[in-house]
């Protein structure tokens, strides 16, 4: 696993460079090296370090963020379908931030944002931990997942209908589709406390995830406390999913798929499963990025649109499988 | 090391055990017998404090089980239940190295030599060294109870809960697990387990207890509480001859 987490760890870092270097602006591969050690000139470095280089760092956490969450709540829930995108925590993130903005509790760029995204998700979770609770299966699962998504989306849209100073459509779009486009260093750095404390929470829980691979009564014969387990990947899918949704919108389906193509690479352990999906999906999403600002549209193709263009297809892939495996 | 006293536990409202008492000391290897539904697993499952008494006390080493807490519990107890489910496709050697007890293992590096060693030898001595590679979903129902046989007895706990080990296993397995469990016995250990073979029961255990609707009906040496008596009224059945057993009409 050692030996994964640096390839993947190198292969983020030369993404991060491939996207300091690529972009509308033609800069040759001196000037850009240039800007980053701190020379050049000032456009230059304007470009390197402001636009390019924090969108890129944006897109590799909240990527990160989003794998780490989905490998958690796939080893809480035993269910490779978990993500939280896929079961409304997202949707809930944007429903919180849309609420905080729209209602005045927060300008954009404040704490109030991530705050009430972080909320908003908090409540997600624990709704799905309750049915989960319950014994639901995935099937119940996810169709709380859906329902869950469903109820934000028709909440989103009743926020705009009340709103007092209501802003355009496209306000609420970039919310649900997701982009990390002109993203400063400062909405990184406000997100920075929320995704390390929620990674803290996650890697104390990979213990009791490995445990629970045998069920959770097994695992509480194992010295694993079920309780402890289940509250830290609560919070730490709140924090990781809140942030990412606060920077960029509501981008599914990477938290799926990192874990899905890393499993057979760490023999199915989730405990060694949680940083190999984080580094893949923080690789993933800052390719997609890169991949969605370079082609050639008119328009520049949403992330969030983007990472489900690729995401959905291998999560329909992942069900069907499931399915005829009977479980 | 085990002491249940007149525990009442009732489960969705039905009561599944009724003033139940049930000892056991170190280097005793016990069959829990009964009919289909008399409480065994509940028993077992009490016994490790999965679940609560409704009145009574269960008490492991000579502490309350429910004061005791889960690391601590897992370095006294080790169970195995009749369901053993595996979410992930986990190599048997991981599942195994899961029975080794919290804080044996570091969360994100490979296993260590030392602990590598103990998990090969205890699926060895399940005759599992072979599936030590293997993902456990892949193997039949006799490999991965044998594999998860292996997860219990790799723990250093002193007492052995064990629901239905032989179950699912091939005649020759079934043998050399009993021989396995009365070693483990002779070693100190306390080894519980709900065993529906009668004959093995009485072949390999130093004790019987004979659970039916919940009570406990019969406790002692194999020949005492799989007496005439009681295999008529609570198993229905009489002893053809030597271990095989008839219906009664």
């Amino acid at each position: 696993m050692i030996r994964l987490s640096i390839v993947l760890g190198l292969t983020c870092f030369a993404l991060l460079a491939i996207s300091a270097l690529a972009g509308t602006a033609p800069l040759s591969l001196g000037e850009t090296f240039a800007a980053l050690t701190g020379h050049g000139n000032e456009g230059v470095r304007t470009i390197v370090w402001e636009i390019r280089l924090p969108r890129a760092v944006a897109a590799f956490s909240v990527g990160a963020a989003l794998g780490l969450a989905g490998a958690a709540m796939q080893g809480l829930l035993q269910n490779p379908l978990a993500e939280p995108g896929v079961l409304g925590v997202s949707a809930f993130a944007s429903l919180g931030a849309v609420v905080a903005i729209y209602f005045g509790l927060a300008g954009a760029g404040t704490l109030g944002v991530p705050i009430a995204a972080i909320l908003f998700s908090l409540v997600a979770v624990a709704v799905l931990m309750i049915a989960a609770g319950r014994g639901a299966n995935s099937v119940t699962l996810l169709l709380v997942g859906i329902g869950l998504s469903s109820f934000a989306g028709a909440l989103m849209a009743l926020a705009l209908n009340l709103a007092p100073n209501p802003w355009s459509l496209a306000d609420l779009i970039n919310w649900m589709l997701g982009s990390v486009a002109n993203r400063s260093w400062t909405d990184i750095g406000m997100m920075t406390p929320a995704w390390a404390a929620g990674a803290v929470a996650i890697f104390l829980s990979a213990p009791g995830l490995r445990a629970l691979t045998l069920g959770d009564e097994i695992a509480a014969t194992l010295g694993v406390d079920p309780v402890r387990t289940r509250w830290l990947v609560v919070a730490g899918t709140s924090l990781l999913a809140g942030a990412s949704v606060a920077v960029a919108g509501t981008i599914g389906f990477v938290g799926i798929v990192a874990p899905h193509l890393m499993r057979p690479l760490v023999k199915h352990d989730p405990a060694r499963l949680l940083l190999t999906s984080a580094l893949l999906a923080g690789a993933l999403l800052l390719g997609a990025d890169l991949v969605a600002r370079l082609l050639p549209f008119q328009q520049e193709l949403k992330l969030g649109v983007a990472a489900a263009l690729f995401g959905a297809p291998v999560f329909i892939w992942i069900a069907a499988r499931i399915g005829s495996l009977g479980r | 090391m085990i002491r249940i006293d007149n525990a009442s536990v009732r489960l969705g409202g039905k009561p599944v055990l009724q003033e139940v008492g049930f000892a056991a000391g170190a280097g005793e290897f016990v069959a829990l017998t009964g009919p289909n539904g008399a409480g065994k697993s509940t028993l077992l499952k009490l016994a490790c404090g999965l679940i609560a008494p409704e009145a009574g006390a269960v008490e492991l080493g000579g502490k309350s089980v429910a004061a005791i807490p889960y690391a601590a519990r897992a370095a006294l107890v080790s169970w195995l239940p009749q369901v053993r489910p595996a979410a992930w496709n986990l190599s048997a050697e991981d599942v195994v190295a899961l029975g080794l007890g919290p804080g044996t293992r570091s969360a994100f590096a490979a296993l260590g030599a030392a602990e590598r060693t103990r998990v090969q030898a205890a699926l060895d001595r399940m005759e599992a060294a072979h599936l030590a590679g293997r993902g456990i979903q892949t193997l039949s129902g006799g490999e991965a109870a044998r594999v998860h046989m292996a997860r219990v007895l790799v723990s250093p706990a002193p007492v052995l809960l064990l629901d239905e080990p032989v179950a699912a296993l091939d005649i020759e397995h079934q043998l050399s697990l009993m021989d396995v469990l009365a070693e483990e016995a002779r070693a100190g250990r306390t080894v519980v387990a709900a065993i529906h073979d009668l004959s093995l029961a009485a072949r390999f255990c130093s004790r019987v207890a004979v659970l039916q609707g919940g009570r406990k009906v019969a406790d002692g040496a194999p020949n005492e509480a799989l007496s005439d008596a009681i295999l008529e009224s609570v198993f229905r059945v009489r002893r053809a001859s030597e271990g095989t057993f008839v219906r009664i009409a």
